[in-house]
């Protein structure tokens, strides 16, 4: 096309007509030269005036063209955009759904850890009910030894009170009824209480720790003399105060 | 290194030893004497919390132990055991927590006694699920 750099079209046209409006209009007298002329110029300017015309023309149909291409991208534009919305939705579904997977399995990991034979639990429920560990006997009273813990006398009696007895100390008398408070039982007299289970735990080895403590705990050697003389914890001359 | 029987008599008297932590007034004892203050018993409580594992809480004849190590593990309970009157009042929830199945069971039997006063005519069911 003719310079696409110079005037719009729509200026072009417009000096165009003003030119021929100029040259329709002249009022002064023609000279008989000029006739010729003004003549020539108005059929250069028509001329001029119809290419102008067409060019017009063509850059009407390019511009509904562009339109309809335009209108085209609208469309696509809007396509995509609404793609990437479902996209963005099933990417966040798909991230909850394995996130929520990942979490049960968890939790079926855990499950599986922790699971036990209903048979042993049966076992011990009977074994720590059977012993009144976890619930009081239905006869008791206040005043009854019996406690759910262990009372001084079978702390005594276990392992840990023979390790203390080792040494004599004879400065444990101040517990009422104590058998073991006037001094150490024969072995065949001690009484074995179940806790303390020796029996059952043939195979059972705690676990490895090195000595990491620094300190015995109390219960062996030198701490478990004062534990034994003086502990005067006896939970009979409590249990009158209670409830 | 320990020999097995080293290893036996360790796990001997270290489930003895936690199920003496049962004992309220146990404890107010060693918190008297300042047991419960030396860092080296404090990790050695840590270290018994391996009791709370199935295999060998099964062994566990008394299982209030458990909890109260558990409550030993936080330094303001320790602190706090140094009072008398606080093991005693532990000792007498102790009590009163461990009478309450017995209680909710006679209350039981209470009821199903006036039920069947009520309807002489019904059989008696067995008492097997009221535990």
């Amino acid at each position: 096309m003719a310079a696409a750099a110079e005037k719009p079209t729509k200026e072009r046209l417009l000096s165009v007509l003003d030119d021929l409006e100029v040259l329709s209009r002249s009022q002064k007298l023609p000279q008989p030269g000029e006739d010729v002329q003004v003549l020539e110029l108005l059929v250069q300017r028509d001329r001029e005036f119809q290419e102008l015309m067409e060019v017009a023309q063509q850059q009407g149909s390019v511009h509904q063209e562009m339109q309809l291409l335009e209108k085209e991208v609208e469309k696509r534009d809007s396509d995509i955009q609404q793609l990437q919305k479902q996209l963005k939705e099933a990417e966040h579904i798909l991230a909850t759904a394995v996130y929520q997977a990942k979490e049960k399995l968890k939790s079926i990991d855990k499950a599986r850890k922790g699971s036990i034979s209903s048979e042993e639990i049966i076992k011990y429920a009977h074994r720590i009910s059977a012993s009144n560990a976890v619930c009081a006997p239905l006869n008791w009273v206040p005043g009854d030894p019996r406690r759910p813990y262990p009372t001084d006398l079978e702390m005594r009696s276990g392992m840990l009170g023979h390790m203390a007895n080792m040494p004599t100390n004879g400065v444990n008398g101040h517990l009422p009824g104590d058998a073991l408070a006037a001094g150490r039982l024969p072995d065949v007299l001690t009484p074995h209480y179940p806790w303390q289970s020796s029996d059952v735990s043939v195979g059972m080895l705690p676990p490895h720790h090195g000595n990491d403590f620094g300190l015995e705990p109390p219960g062996h050697n030198k701490e478990n003399e004062d534990d034994v003389e003086a502990m005067s914890t006896d939970s009979s001359s409590s249990s009158s105060d209670s409830d | 290194m320990e020999t097995e029987e080293q290893a036996r008599n360790r796990f001997q008297s270290e489930l003895e030893f936690i199920q003496c932590l049962a004992n309220p007034n146990y404890l107010n004892f060693l918190a008297q004497r300042g047991f419960l203050r030396e860092r080296p018993f404090i990790n050695y409580l840590k270290y018994l919390l391996y009791w709370k594992e199935p295999e060998y809480a099964k062994f566990l004849k008394y299982p209030h132990c458990l909890h109260m190590l558990e409550l030993l593990q936080y330094e303001h309970f320790r602190k706090e055991l140094v009072n008398a009157q606080c093991a005693k009042f532990i000792d007498e929830q102790q009590l009163l927590h461990w009478q309450h199945y017995s209680r909710k069971r006679t209350r039981l039997q209470q009821a199903l006694a006036e039920q069947q006063q009520q309807q002489p005519q019904q059989p008696p069911h067995g008492n097997a699920a009221a535990k």
